[in-house]
């Protein structure tokens, strides 16, 4: 990463640190959102951005995630013991999710992810038994670390924002490892990859399996922090909204996601001033982003950082040739 | 001398057209094959069934002795065997040093390792000695896919010895390529050969490296094998002047 890179993660650290004492309890409840989807879009880049897997299953691991904790909690289940489950949970599914990869790519693949999708809407919702149907759950408990209660929004967005650090740091870890470097060669040339050693089958089914359990850990922290779970928030709409966030903040990059789901959270919110037009500038906004820059914001950033270090180049090049001159 | 690679009575269908018609062949310890034959003779096909991506439709392949029939290209690459394809396949978003680095990582320790181990694998000195081999120093930042065509044949070919196979199986490595870099590109193989000993299996169009390269040549025309010999011999031979050269 470059010197400027690291100081645009430093102040943005730093902002998400302070902006909770700067913010109303609605305002920290966004921002928590954006917290908690950022972890289930960088599980969807995992997937998608660098292991190159369409996945429209996103949306349904946040809501077995969910449905986890919201579940295991009142039967006396540890917060933390659930949160682990909701990811061990998710990482077997997407598991076996990944093996029609093994056979089928792109729309083939979406549209199999996609049928997944519904399925688990369709267990959700009808399985009354289990997850009270369109009655849905409320009152999750939000849980306590070591004496530190975080009942409160503000305590609650820490908590969240730890768990975002910490995975961050550990899909960082991967993506730096060989493991990295296999899940991009898997996305650019999976038949060289395999003739290069590489276990496609393997890696294929880990990047599934990883980036649906962080859909699953997302999941986790939904319940509790909405405090009120129902089908409808899993269906295919959540899904796509990821697949926005992962796309729209540069799908690929280490930092899209949460460039993206920032994005997505805040600028439906903040178009609000627009009263009934802003759903029609928010979709006119994205139509017009697209072809203009389909590697996403940070994609966008790097061409202009880029023609920005060019221009400099050129710049310093015609000065020293001007000095030369007679 | 020892058989590295035998293949016996391959034969691969496609529907009604049969591709590979029975074709035997052996490639002894540290010898250069050549593979030469018309567009369509099935070159190709063979090394695509000797090398697991496709399944033959009968016949036996054996990698030192062992039958590898059917085997999948990743296990037959860590028995030692390693191919580049016939067109250019580097990954582009990589750097040349990254492209090396993953072209032997999936040969050192256990897939738990590589996660919690080095970054490079503990290839980098090796990658760094193979690309200054291939002659690529001035490029192991850049990005592969900014390379010229050329560039990318020499790293294609680096990264099929960076695990340093002992069967190697180079299919059309001359194609597209200009004069310059076709003689540094032969070189550079001599002097891999040279220096380690590895067998090789050469599909190429360009008789002249072909020529120059190989120690042995076969001839494949209509999926079989219609002449086998020293260069010299096959550049004189009627049926594959018939055949194939076509003068």
């Amino acid at each position: 990463m470059t010197r400027a890179g690291v100081i645009a993660v430093v102040i943005c650290a730093v902002a998400a640190i302070v902006a909770p004492f700067f913010l109303k309890p609605f305002g920290i409840f966004l921002i928590s959102t954006w917290v908690v989807l950022t972890i289930a879009a960088i599980g969807l880049n995992l997937t998608l951005g660098y292991a190159g897997q369409i996945s429209l299953a996103q949306g349904a691991f946040v809501g077995i995630g969910a449905y986890t904790v919201a579940l295991l909690t009142p039967l006396g289940v540890p917060f933390f013991v659930a949160f682990l489950a909701a990811g061990l949970l998710c990482f077997a599914i997407g598991w076996v999710l990944g093996y029609p990869a093994l056979r089928v790519q792109h729309h083939y693949l979406a549209f199999v992810t996609l049928a997944f999708t519904t399925l688990v809407f369709l267990v959700l919702r009808n399985e009354e038994w289990l997850t009270n149907g369109i009655y849905g759950i409320t009152g999750t408990a939000r849980p306590a670390l070591f004496g530190w209660k975080t009942g409160g929004a503000r305590d609650f967005y820490f908590l969240c924002l730890g768990m975002l650090a910490l995975l961050s740091f550990a899909t960082w870890w991967m993506l730096r490892s060989p493991w990295g470097r296999a899940f991009i060669a898997l996305r650019e040339n999976p038949i060289r990859a395999l003739s290069l050693g590489l276990d496609t089958r393997r890696y294929t089914l880990m990047a599934f399996a990883i980036g649906s359990s962080l859909g699953g850990l997302s999941g986790a922290l939904y319940a509790p922090l909405v405090q009120f779970i129902e089908p409808n928030s899993f269906a295919l709409g959540l899904s796509l909204n990821l697949l926005l966030m992962v796309i729209v903040g540069g799908s690929g990059y280490f930092f899209g996601p949460f460039v993206g789901a920032l994005v997505a959270v805040l600028l439906p919110e903040w178009l609000r001033v627009t009263h009934g037009y802003y759903l029609i500038v928010y979709a006119t906004a994205i139509m017009i982003m697209m072809p203009f820059c389909p590697s996403g914001l940070l994609g966008l950033a790097e061409r202009a950082g880029r023609a920005l270090a060019g221009s400099r180049a050129l710049k310093k090049t015609s000065m020293h040739t001007e000095g030369a001159g007679p | 001398m020892n058989a590295v690679l035998e293949v016996s009575n391959l034969r691969k269908t496609f529907g009604g057209i049969t591709a590979v018609d029975g074709v035997s062949f052996d490639v002894r310890d540290g010898e250069i094959l050549g593979i030469i034959g018309p567009n369509g003779s099935g070159k190709s096909t063979l090394f695509n069934c000797v090398l697991g991506q496709l399944q033959p439709t009968a016949g036996e392949v054996r990698i030192d002795g062992k039958p590898t029939t059917g085997m999948r290209p990743c296990d037959l690459n860590r028995l030692g065997v390693s191919r580049t394809f016939q067109l250019l396949q580097v990954f582009p978003q990589l750097s040349v040093r990254d492209n090396l680095i993953l072209a032997g990582q999936e040969h050192q320790g256990s897939m738990a390792s590589r996660l919690f181990g080095r970054t490079d694998a503990g290839l980098g000195d090796a990658a760094s000695q193979m690309i200054e081999f291939f002659r690529l120093s001035h490029l192991v930042g850049e990005q592969a896919g900014s390379l010229s065509y050329g560039q990318q044949k020499l790293l294609d070919a680096a990264m099929a010895f960076m695990a340093g196979p002992r069967l190697v199986l180079l299919d059309e490595p001359a194609g597209g390529v200009n004069l310059t870099m076709l003689s540094n590109l032969r070189e550079r193989l001599q002097a891999y050969h040279a220096e380690r000993k590895a067998t090789f299996v050469v599909i190429e169009h360009q008789m002249e490296f072909v020529m120059a390269l190989c120690t042995r040549v076969l001839v494949l025309a209509e999926g079989r094998i219609i002449a086998e010999g020293a260069p010299q011999e096959i550049r004189r031979n009627p049926v594959v002047i018939e055949a194939y050269l076509g003068h």
